[in-house]
């Protein structure tokens, strides 16, 4: 195998890695225990042994609303999740940060490559195409409202790449945006259809 | 039996953002074949959720991966998205190392016709099917032509097996309408399956307010949207009306799914 991110991320829990998002992994007796960092210290959690458990947990928020980006800071608390193996705590990761080891990962070997805005939205076609009339400063106001609200650390710029390399708190696995999600573009072409309704 | 531990499975799908159920079955599928063990590994992508299309190849371990389109027919998603965002040259791509191996939608397979016919009888048991007009419901606008066209296809399969007294498409959006299911059916019962890769707003909501099993209620696509199917049978217009989930959500689809690797392997000679 290529790339091992089940390795990869032994490798970091080995090195005292214990956070990712708004999740805090503790070695224990059965394995390895996830849950909820604003748990820690709770005692009265419902308790979950297979990975699955993760995309159930992730799906909605507290309120019932589905969370199509999962790295909203909505995670529900009042779990804790024991796992017995490495692989299955990666499979849980991949279900509570979809991609965010991988990307990880990637981006330690230098893989992980940032596609500035201008080129996502260039590509689109249908629906889509339309958000190539974005401009600067309706994009400067998306990302600040739309990617305020997000956890990911964002890679990419406007139109050219971001040139500093960030430096990470220790013991955290950052989760890494290296080109704008689907719901910015989605967003992006109600900001322009909206901005042209207001003009006719 | 498939064997491919020295393989990846990538499963794609459209996704919702606001809809769990869209993603719901290409998730169970994939959980399905990583409990088999055929692949080394089974990732999931999808358009409009997480992992993204753009993200989903940074999960790979594998150098040999195979990507199935969990689509009903193909079209745009299939030959314009997909492969933009996954950036593939076509059926093979070879790109730093790895070789990855673009396999037809599932909605492709010729199982299809068996999936279809299987969910009309589990949803209508003891139905005889010589007094039944069974209803394949698609979307059908222009955007989707090619799933009107695989609709199209599965109901000529299915009436050449001359099981059903008549087997007939229906549509959301053109003619023949779903609206009008009690004009053009002629059989005591009918048996209406959605003809989609998951359920919806769609099944949930729209078809059943169609066909006159449910009134215009906002919000019947929540979670409770799927009690539409556990009230059949419905007794309206002088007939008796089965109404099944999407054929999408049918456990076989995994089988379905290792069908196009398969197949894959066949046209390319692994």
């Amino acid at each position: 195998m290529s790339r091992d991110v089940e390795k990869a991320l032994a490798d970091w829990l080995a090195g005292g890695g214990d956070r990712i998002g708004e999740i805090v992994i503790a070695r224990v007796p059965e394995g390895w225990e996830l849950r909820h960092a604003e748990d820690a210290g709770h005692a009265d959690l419902a308790l979950h042994a297979q990975p699955e458990a993760a995309r159930h947990l992730a799906n909605l928020d507290a309120a019932g609303n589905f969370r199509p980006l999962k790295t909203v800071p909505t995670l529900v608390r009042g779990w804790r999740l024991v796992l017995g193996d490495i692989a299955a705590v990666r499979r849980a990761l991949d279900y509570f940060y979809p991609a965010m080891t991988g990307a990880w990962l990637s981006h330690t070997r230098g893989e992980l490559v940032p596609v500035v805005l201008r080129e996502t939205l260039g590509r689109q076609t249908g629906m889509y195409r339309v958000t190539q009339k974005l401009t600067d400063p309706q994009a400067r106001e998306l990302i600040d409202r739309v990617c305020a609200g997000c956890l990911k650390h964002r890679l990419w710029e406007i139109a050219a790449a971001n040139p500093s390399s960030p430096a990470f708190p220790a013991g955290s696995l950052p989760l890494l945006c290296h080109e704008a999600c689907n719901l910015l573009v989605a967003q992006a072409r109600e900001v322009v259809k909206k901005a042209e309704r207001a003009v006719t | 039996m498939l064997a491919k531990p020295d393989s990846a499975l990538v499963i794609v799908g459209h996704g919702s953002t606001v809809n769990p159920d869209s993603s719901a079955p290409t998730f169970d599928h994939a959980e399905a074949l990583r409990v088999r063990g055929v692949f080394g590994e089974v990732h999931c992508a999808f358009w409009k959720e997480e992992p993204s299309f753009r993200q989903v190849l940074h999960m790979v371990g594998r150098d040999d991966i195979y990507v199935v389109p969990n689509f009903i027919s193909e079209g745009y998603f299939t030959t314009t998205v997909i492969p933009r965002e996954l950036e593939l040259d076509g059926a093979l791509t070879r790109r730093g190392g790895r070789v990855i191996k673009y396999c037809e939608p599932t909605g492709n397979d010729p199982r299809m016709t068996d999936l279809l016919l299987r969910r009309a009888a589990e949803i209508a048991p003891g139905v005889d099917p010589a007094q039944t007009s069974l209803l394949i419901v698609g979307h059908g606008t222009g955007l989707n032509e090619n799933s009107a066209v695989a609709a199209k296809r599965e109901v000529e399969r299915i009436a050449a097996r001359g099981l059903y007294a008549e087997v007939l498409n229906a549509y959301m959006e053109e003619e023949p309408l779903i609206a009008k299911w009690d004009e053009y059916s002629t059989q005591p019962n009918v048996v209406v399956v959605p003809f989609f890769i998951s359920d919806g707003l769609h099944s949930y909501e729209d078809i059943p307010v169609l066909l006159g099993i449910a009134g215009a209620s906002p919000g019947a696509a929540s979670a409770g949207g799927r009690e539409v199917f556990q009230r059949n049978p419905y007794h309206l217009r002088g007939r008796t009306l089965f109404y099944a989930s999407a054929i999408g959500t049918e456990p076989l689809f995994a089988d379905v799914i290792l069908e196009q690797v398969a197949a894959f392997d066949a046209v390319h000679a692994a």
